[in-house]
């Protein structure tokens, strides 16, 4: 679903606290909407002792605890995918988490919340989103670690920001190059899994493909892979799943329908109606 | 297809409203309530927001203003200064190597004496290597720009309206600065003033302009028997911009009660006399960080040019300052403080009083609790000007150390 992204809010009563520019490096609360991204990303970098973590997903929080590595922490389920496609009609799952959040966090009513949706959305989108607000409150699965977390303690690790391991000034290349044959500054943008944030699986048709090459320039990532054949000339070999985003361009080009897509079997999206293939 | 923070400006604003909002799209809101006839700028990283939001209320006909595309930053700062002469109410806005590759052509806005205002969202420039996040570029060039600097989402949207009435005062070019991204893409709560209240705040007055019934040359070439009178005059013309300035920030305070000053201060009557000064967003983050710590004080300076370098000086005297703590986010490589800092330094000379500079997050590097509490560490050991004068802080000196600190 693009992307993995991070964004934080600060809630103070205490105007000079929210006042910080500060990244937020120990949020109390963690809300995740993709559960592909719970061995991906570190989700729980941070959280404290006894703060939350809530994930959209059908998995219950044993699993949950043996992807994070993490016995202190509270966990709270909800299959808020399900409940986006049965009410929303789409796969958008970010008003829908709000509702565990206010389940565990009573840092503010469902109430004031529906008042914010229905000051965003208008009309019938504002009555469904609300809904499935309600809906998510309601059948959030809530696992106490017994720990409650301290609001009161800074739990940010000294210089964190400065991220220590990687070369210092003293060991960066003169002139700031990254040479191909150094591992000076190690992650290149080719070895990101770019792949991974793709919500759907792109498949080829080797029958059906005519070599035509559309897909192939049309690829804002290069992910589609080309051989050169024994007959000297270059042939449609597949799809780089590592590095392909489905952003179905080449599914939309191709003349003969040979690419096709396939919703990704995650945890969540399993209760996703199987879509049919071409567009 | 429209912004959405941005439909908030498509009808009248009657009332004061409370929203958040990115800094840049408040710019763009605070922009479009002053009612510029022309807009013309090239999209960078991380201004860029700033002038979508402005190209969409253009396209809705909630503003009737001239929307130019160009082709580069020198084209966009050229074409602004040349509406902003031909009479129009003139915005432009970039940052980092768009401003670099503006300045063949800002110091003629200030040369002409248009009030052109121009955003800046400060990005590092790229050497030895390319980021697109936060340092003060800005700071780099003095070609005689008013500069106003924000803390927050509500200072940048302010000084979006500030910067019109400074620069029609004033006759001079204002540019105002939040720190890229950290502001910039920061949705943080704002209130918005009513549309009239801006109106009365901005009138059109008539100024001198390009003339087709009064032909004149403008920037014509000059032997060297008048260009220095050219340049005295402008530095006359200068002087009384500060009090202009604090007249503006007085009048904006009375219509909408927030009070700015040219410089801000926290905490100065402190324990220990000493206080940190810089500007921008890193002065929320020491407000919160002093909750816990105080023993230390803050100036925040919001007019960064013209530097007012009295007012400062009449600060550290009335509250006995004895050691200022300079955090800056640019640097000179040249063993010599570097421009913020060489600021305050010039200020401080008649008096003596004890400094050090800090530099700090670099490239977007986050300046936090940790830097605040080994600079005020630092300072308090520091007994005369002896020695070096600047030290970097926050950076890797090698893969497990960290230069100047401890761990």
């Amino acid at each position: 679903m693009g992307s993995p992204t991070e964004s934080y809010v600060r809630l103070s009563l205490n105007e000079d606290l929210v006042r910080s520019n500060e990244q937020v490096y120990a949020p109390h609360f963690v809300a995740i909407l993709d559960p592909s991204l719970l061995g991906e990303v570190d989700v729980t970098a941070g959280i404290p002792e006894g703060g939350w973590l809530i994930v959209n997903t059908v998995m219950n929080q044993l699993e949950i605890q043996d992807i994070v590595k993490r016995k202190d922490l509270n966990i709270a389920t909800i299959d808020a995918t399900r409940i986006a496609l049965d009410i929303l009609g789409r796969n958008i799952t970010n008003t829908i988490i709000l509702g565990a959040l206010v389940r565990v966090s009573h840092l503010f009513s469902i109430e004031a919340l529906s008042d914010a949706i229905m000051t965003r959305f208008k009309g019938e989108l504002a009555g469904k989103n609300i809904k499935s607000i309600q809906q998510a409150y309601d059948e959030t699965c809530i696992y106490e670690s017994g720990k409650d977390v301290d609001f009161l303690i800074h739990t940010k690790v000294p210089w964190q920001q400065v991220e220590l391991g990687l070369p210092g000034y003293k060991e960066v290349d003169k002139a700031g190059v990254w040479y191909c044959d150094e591992e000076i500054i190690p992650v290149g943008s080719d070895q990101v899994n770019t792949g991974s944030w793709g919500e759907w699986e792109i498949l080829w048709d080797k029958d059906t493909c005519t070599d035509c090459a559309q897909c192939w320039y049309i690829c804002p990532d290069f992910a589609i892979i080309r051989e050169k054949g024994d007959d000297g000339l270059w042939h449609m070999a597949g799809i780089d799943i590592f590095h392909c985003k489905s952003c179905q361009n080449c599914l939309n080009i191709c003349p003969v329908n040979a690419i096709s897509k396939r919703m990704k079997q995650g945890p969540a999206s399993c209760a996703a109606p199987e879509e049919t293939g071409g567009n | 297809m429209s912004v959405e923070p941005m439909k908030l400006f498509f009808k009248e604003i009657k009332e004061p409203i409370e929203t958040a909002m990115i800094g840049n799209y408040a710019v763009a809101g605070g922009v479009t309530q002053t009612d510029p006839d022309v807009i013309c700028a090239f999209p960078i990283t991380p201004q860029t927001q700033s002038v979508e939001g402005l190209s969409d209320v253009v396209h809705q006909g909630r503003l009737k203003a001239a929307f130019v595309n160009v082709e580069s930053e020198l084209a966009a700062i050229s074409y602004s200064t040349a509406a902003a002469a031909a009479g129009a109410r003139a915005f432009t806005a970039t940052a980092s190597q768009g401003y670099l590759l503006m300045s063949e052509a800002l110091p003629m806005a200030v040369g002409w004496r248009v009030p052109l205002t121009m955003m800046i969202s400060a990005r590092a420039f790229n050497a030895p290597n390319l980021s697109i996040w936060n340092s003060w570029e800005f700071v780099l060039t003095d070609y005689g720009w008013n500069c106003i600097v924000s803390e927050n989402v509500q200072e940048t949207y302010d000084a979006a309206i500030l910067s019109v009435m400074i620069s029609d005062k004033s006759l001079f070019p204002t540019m105002f600065v939040h720190d890229g991204f950290v502001i910039s893409h920061s949705v943080q709560k704002l209130t918005l003033i009513p549309d009239k209240i801006v109106q009365k705040l901005t009138p059109k007055i008539g100024r001198h302009t390009i003339n087709p019934k009064k032909p004149g040359t403008w920037g014509g070439i000059v032997t060297p028997s008048f260009f220095m009178e050219g340049r005295k005059n402008l530095d006359e013309a200068k002087e009384p911009v500060l009090d202009m300035m604090r007249e503006t920030f007085k009048e904006f305070g009375k219509a909408t009660g927030r009070q700015y000053d040219l410089i801000e201060t926290y905490n100065l009557d402190n324990s220990s006399k000493t206080a940190f000064i810089t500007m921008g967003s890193m002065c929320g983050n020491i407000i919160s960080w002093m909750t816990k710590n105080k023993d230390v004080g803050l100036i925040k300076v919001r007019a960064y040019r013209p530097f007012p370098y009295e007012e400062l000086q009449k600060i550290v005297q009335e509250h006995n300052i004895e050691k200022l703590i300079i955090l800056e986010k640019s640097d000179s490589l040249n063993n010599l403080l570097p421009p913020f800092s060489t600021s305050i330094a010039t200020a401080l000379y008649p008096l003596g009083t004890l400094f050090r500079s800090f530099i700090v997050g670099l490239g977007g590097r986050d300046v936090t609790r940790d830097e605040f509490d080994v600079a005020k560490k630092k300072m308090g050991a520091v007994k005369d000007m002896n020695g070096p004068l600047y030290t970097y802080l926050g950076v890797r000196e090698t893969k497990n150390k960290i230069l100047g600190v401890d761990l």
